[in-house]
């Protein structure tokens, strides 16, 4: 480029709207190249769409789609129908707070990396006093859905989800546990005659500081307003509508918190949310796996349909022996049967049903 | 010999596999030359201290571009080479060519993942099987080598480094030497501990109750809430430290958001490598460099470019890995398309990743 476009004082206009143009080009690269916007969506600008009363609720029908989008970042969906899908990781300086609104509902999600050192001592030694906590906490986190029209929130975030797990002993211990346990009384009796100084102790057998390693939380979301769910068991998911393959509108994948649990299985917490036209559904599971001992999960469902303005949730815990449930995939595949114990859809499939229950709410 | 392991590594440099029965003499190679290594290893500064990589092939590459390549600078990787991320056969076959080629420029120790049981609960075992095929028999030749990995090594005669940390079998490096390595590694005793247990930092400023608790546990290992497995506390290692005449301990093992963390005022440190861990930790990390007893430099560094499209393939492919496999393992692909020198952040690339993300119509 020559030189001579830049000798007026300020910011050149070629500058910036090339910045825009360069930043637009990223943002829509994000999109699927399928779903990438056609040449007439692109013709008109978001800005200058009327926004429409949110008193009125027209059916949705394909031309005149109902949801807005609230973040500039967000991918280009121009209330065009095409999926906002958040980048897998916001970066700076830009970060994402992606965010979409239907009716009276209004949706965003925030995806950051796990907390630093700082705010993991904080939260150590204040906010969740006595809990060893786990590896990687995804601390700033969130999927929120909320309703503006009669002031209700719930949100699935890692900080209230871990303070439902308890501060006691959750009796369930490692595979080896009695072995090693054993092995080191047995080497200390044979140690004391000969009174050698040794730094084990009996007392330090016991194990000192009690909390739920497994970190098992029943967290169903963070619920606030002035309207509470209601225990309504005999509430069904409308499995038929959320089978169909509508359109997604907004879609995102995250996890809350995880932890390895020293390598004897895994913890983790994570939320899932999709949102289409009439409805959304959010899928928080729980999954649990202590090797050769126990496979647990946890699944919180919430369903809202935005038209009825009716929230439906539930809740189902599932348990079984890890030997039962890796039993069930040796039969098909012999190979790599441990394999099938990382996906966790296969998990909660051959993994037997505990307890269910159901809310609901109708403003 | 020489010659052929030049080509080995010019081959793995791009990222391509080598063939099995070349990996297989690899592997019968070194364990001829480690067998003849103490269970201690003795070193001299300079040299540069690598924590976890977990098979972030892309981040190993980046951390020989940071610190330097082999054999211009000296290395010491404290173990975990393998599991979890997505190139575990290229981390550790590279590093097994390396080793070979230039024995006195890299040493490896052994970490609780250089073990058969861990592998097959945590990828590599998979990553094997998707790599070389199902009747392969890479996992068991590289798997067999891990038994010869050394444990620990000292520094200028006073810096202990080790992968986990202390045991309460272990007071004298006398006591290490004495240990049979050459075998799969035990759920207890020395061996053990040394690859598994944590460092516990008291934290007075609590509670009295606390207080009197961690005053307990700096005197003692303590047993972890998961019923095997120890954590040390500050007089453990105080005492270690006199009885050994050193004057501290660098460690891996537990990930650091910050790529280093510091514990007892600098008695013990752990160096984390594996930046943004498992494609999505977000956290950073780092390798040390020591250039004396005094004279060293936390060098702190983020994800390698390279993992960006191929972090987000992994996330739409959390459960299938074929597009992995067909962008990473077809070496002819990679060098055709020039793959390697592609710039991340033109809209091409963009679209590319963007493409292969998608959304799921989970229920």
């Amino acid at each position: 480029m020559s030189g001579k476009r830049y000798h007026t004082k300020g910011i050149n206009v070629i500058e910036v709207n090339s910045a825009r143009d360069a930043h637009a080009r990223t943002v829509h690269a994000r999109l699927p190249v399928n779903q990438q916007p056609q040449q007439q969506q692109q013709d008109f600008t978001r800005e200058q769409l009327p926004i429409p009363s949110r008193s009125v609720y027209p059916r949705p029908s394909a031309t005149t789609p109902r949801h807005i989008c609230n973040n500039p970042n967000n991918p280009p969906c121009a209330r065009c129908g095409t999926t906002i899908i958040p980048s897998p990781r916001a970066t700076l300086p830009l970060e994402d707070c992606p965010s979409v609104t239907i009716d009276n509902w209004t949706i965003s999600t925030r995806k950051r990396p796990i907390l630093n050192s700082q705010e993991f001592e904080n939260w150590e030694s204040n906010k969740l006093k006595g809990l060893t906590l786990p590896e990687m906490i995804f601390g700033n986190n969130y999927v929120r859905v909320e309703n503006t029209r009669d002031n209700w929130t719930l949100e699935f975030n890692a900080l209230d989800a871990l303070k439902h797990v308890k501060l006691e002993d959750s009796g369930i211990r490692v595979a080896y546990s009695q072995k090693w346990i054993d092995s080191k009384q047995e080497k200390h009796r044979k140690n004391l005659p000969e009174g050698a100084s040794f730094d084990i102790e009996e007392s330090s057998l016991k194990i000192a500081h009690h909390y739920d390693w497994t970190y098992t939380t029943k967290y169903k979301g963070t619920e606030s307003g002035t309207s509470r769910l209601q225990r309504d068991d005999e509430a069904k998911l409308p499995i038929d509508k959320l089978s169909r393959p509508d359109n997604i509108l907004f879609y995102d994948d995250m996890i809350l918190f995880e932890d390895e649990l020293a390598d004897n299985g895994i913890s983790m917490l994570n939320v899932k949310i999709r949102v289409m036209d009439e409805r959304l559904l959010i899928l928080s599971r729980f999954f649990l796996r202590v090797d050769d001992v126990l496979i647990r999960v946890i699944d919180t469902r919430v369903c809202i349909e935005f038209q009825e303005n009716k929230v439906l949730r539930e809740f189902k815990e599932h348990e079984g022996a890890y030997k039962d449930i890796i039993l069930r995939h040796r039969s098909s595949h012999s190979h790599d049967p441990k394999a099938a114990l990382r996906d966790s859809n296969w998990v909660v499939q051959n993994t037997p049903l505990v307890s269910r229950q159901c809310e609901s709410l109708a403003f | 010999m020489s010659m052929e392991l030049d080509k080995c590594l010019e081959n793995l440099y791009q990222g391509k596999l080598l063939p099995e029965a070349v990996v297989r003499a690899l592997c019968f190679k070194l364990k001829e030359m480690l067998i003849r290594e103490s269970n201690v290893v003795h070193i001299q500064t300079p040299v540069t201290v690598v924590g976890d990589i977990h098979g972030q092939f892309h981040d190993l590459l980046e951390i020989f571009q940071i610190g330097g390549p082999v054999p211009d600078t000296n290395y010491l990787f404290l173990g975990d080479y393998v599991d979890r991320g997505l190139y575990s056969v290229e981390t550790i076959v590279l590093l097994v060519v390396l080793k070979l080629r230039y024995p006195h420029r890299i040493h490896l120790l052994r970490g609780n993942h250089e073990s058969r049981q861990i592998t097959q609960s945590y990828g590599f075992y998979t990553e094997c099987l998707n790599k070389y095929g199902e009747n392969s028999k890479v996992w068991h030749y590289l798997t067999d080598f891990f038994d010869y990995l050394v444990l620990c090594c000292i520094i200028d005669d006073e810096i202990f480094c080790v992968h986990g940390g202390l045991s309460p079998n272990v007071q004298t490096i006398d006591q290490i030497k004495i240990i049979d390595r050459f075998r799969e590694i035990p759920h207890d005793g020395a061996m053990a501990d040394l690859v598994w247990s944590d460092p516990e930092e008291s934290n007075t400023e609590n509670g009295n109750h606390r207080e009197e608790f961690y005053r307990e546990s700096s005197q003692h290992f303590q047993v972890s809430p998961r019923g095997a497995g120890y954590t040390f506390g500050r007089c453990v290692v105080e005492k270690f430290l006199h009885t050994n005449s050193m004057s501290r301990i660098y460690r891996a093992h537990q990930l650091c958001n910050e790529g280093f963390q510091v514990y007892f005022n600098g008695l013990v440190t752990t160096v984390w490598s594996a930046p943004n861990y498992c494609y999505r930790c977000g956290n950073k990390a780092s390798i040390l460099e020591l250039y004396g007893k005094d004279d060293f430099y936390f060098n702190v560094f983020e994800e390698a470019p390279e993992n960006k499209l191929l972090n987000e393939n992994a996330q739409a492919n959390v459960t299938n890995n074929k597009i992995l496999n067909d962008y990473f393992d077809s070496g002819d692909e990679l060098s055709e398309n020039g793959s390697t020198d592609m710039d991340i952040f033109s809209d091409a690339y963009q679209a590319k990743s963007a493409s292969s993300r998608r959304v799921e119509y989970f229920l």
